[in-house]
C-alpha cells in the first residue's frame, strides 16, 4: 500500500473518533433531560453542568478533527 | 462528482493560511495585515461604535436603548456571578467583552452581502477599497492565530487575577494543595488548557466553515439557506457561550 493511502486511512480513523464521542455526549444529554425532568427547578444548574461536560468530550471530537486535516494537507494524498 | 476537479484542495489550504491585504509602513518595517485582521478590525470598530452611541446620556431611570445595554451587562454580571462566586467583579468586563467579539466573530458570514471592494472602489473612488476582495467576511476565529491569543489573555488573566486576590505566598501554595504529588499536573494544566480552549474554538468554526463551503460548491440552490442557521447561527453563538464558561471555570477555579 502506498504512503497516501495508509495517511489516508489514519486521517479516517482520526474522523472516525466523533462517533464515539457522539455516543457519549447523547447518553450525557439524555441523563441531562431525564434530571431536568424529575427535577425542573435545578434546570439551571443542569444546563451548565451539562454544556460543562458537553464541550469536555467534544474537544476529543475535534482534535480528531483538526488531527485528520493536518494529515490531508500537509502530506500530499 | 469529483470534488478534487473543483479545486477543493487548494481551496482549504488557501482558507487555512490568512491572506495578506496589505502592508503598514511604520518606520521603515513592513507590517503585513492579513484579511481577518481587517475583519477583526471591523468587529471592534462596530463594537466600540455602538457602545459609545449606546452608553451616551446615561439615567437613573433607563429608557430607550440604555434598557438594552442593562440587559446586556446584567446578563454577563449575572453570569459571572453564577460561576465564579464571590470575585465576580473583575471578571465579569473581560467576559462580557470576549462574548461579544467571539459573538459577532463567529457569525460575521451573515453580512457577506456588502458589496466586494472594486464595485466599492467604483462608487468611493478610494484607493483602499481596490485591496479588499469580494465575500471576505468569513469568521476570523477559523484562523488558529485568533483563538490562540484570546486563549493566552485568558490564562493571563487567571494568573494575574489569581496572585491579585489570593497574594503570592497563597497562590504558590495553592500548586501544592491537596498534596506535593499534584504539582506538575497543576503546572501543565496551564498549558493544556489553553491549547485546548483555542482547539476547541477553532476546530468548531473551520469544521462549520468548511461543511458551509462544501455545500456552496456542490448544491448552492436551497439547501444551505436552512443549514446556515445550524452552522453558523447556533454553532457561533454557542462556542462563544462555550468559550467564556470555560473561561471562567478556570478563572473561579484560580481565585478558589
Amino acid at each position: 500500500m502506498s504512503t497516501g493511502g495508509v495517511i489516508a486511512i489514519a486521517a479516517a480513523l482520526y474522523a472516525f473518533v466523533g462517533a464515539f464521542v457522539g455516543i457519549g455526549i447523547g447518553f450525557a444529554t439524555g441523563k441531562a433531560a431525564e434530571a431536568t425532568a424529575r427535577q425542573p427547578e435545578a434546570a439551571d444548574k443542569i444546563r451548565n453542568v451539562t454544556l460543562l461536560g458537553c464541550a469536555l468530550a467534544e474537544a476529543a471530537a475535534i482534535y480528531g478533527f483538526v488531527i485528520a486535516l493536518v494529515l490531508l494537507l500537509i502530506y500530499k494524498v | 462528482m469529483d470534488l478534487g476537479q473543483l479545486g477543493l484542495r487548494e481551496k482549504l489550504i488557501e482558507e487555512l493560511y490568512a491572506k495578506e491585504l496589505f502592508n503598514i509602513n511604520l518606520f521603515g518595517w513592513k507590517i503585513p495585515v492579513a484579511d481577518t485582521v481587517v475583519v477583526m478590525w471591523i468587529i471592534m470598530a462596530f463594537l466600540i461604535i455602538t457602545a459609545f452611541l449606546l452608553t451616551r446620556q446615561m439615567k437613573p431611570v433607563p429608557r430607550g436603548k440604555q434598557n438594552l445595554v442593562e440587559v446586556i451587562v446584567g446578563f454577563f454580571n449575572s453570569f459571572s456571578r453564577d460561576v465564579v462566586g464571590h470575585h465576580w467583579r473583575v471578571f465579569a468586563p473581560y467576559v462580557g467583552t470576549v462574548a461579544l467579539f467571539l459573538a459577532f466573530a463567529n457569525t460575521i458570514s451573515l453580512f457577506n452581502f456588502i458589496p466586494g471592494g472594486d464595485y466599492l472602489y467604483k462608487v468611493t473612488g478610494l484607493n483602499f477599497f481596490q485591496h479588499i476582495p469580494d465575500n471576505f467576511l468569513k469568521p476570523p476565529t477559523r484562523n488558529i492565530n485568533i483563538p490562540a491569543s484570546l486563549a493566552v489573555l485568558t490564562m493571563g488573566v487567571c494568573i494575574f487575577e489569581g496572585i491579585a486576590i489570593k497574594k503570592p505566598k497563597n497562590w504558590l501554595r495553592s500548586f501544592f494543595e491537596p498534596s506535593p504529588i499534584v504539582f506538575p499536573f497543576k503546572v501543565f494544566d496551564y498549558f493544556i488548557r489553553p491549547a485546548s480552549l483555542t482547539l476547541r474554538l477553532f476546530g468548531n468554526i473551520l469544521g462549520a466553515f468548511i461543511v458551509m463551503e462544501l455545500l456552496y460548491l456542490t448544491l448552492p440552490a436551497l439547501l444551505p439557506a436552512p443549514l446556515s442557521i445550524y452552522f453558523d447561527i447556533f454553532d457561533g453563538f454557542l462556542q462563544a457561550y462555550i468559550f467564556v464558561f470555560l473561561s471562567l471555570f478556570y478563572m473561579a477555579e484560580a481565585v478558589e
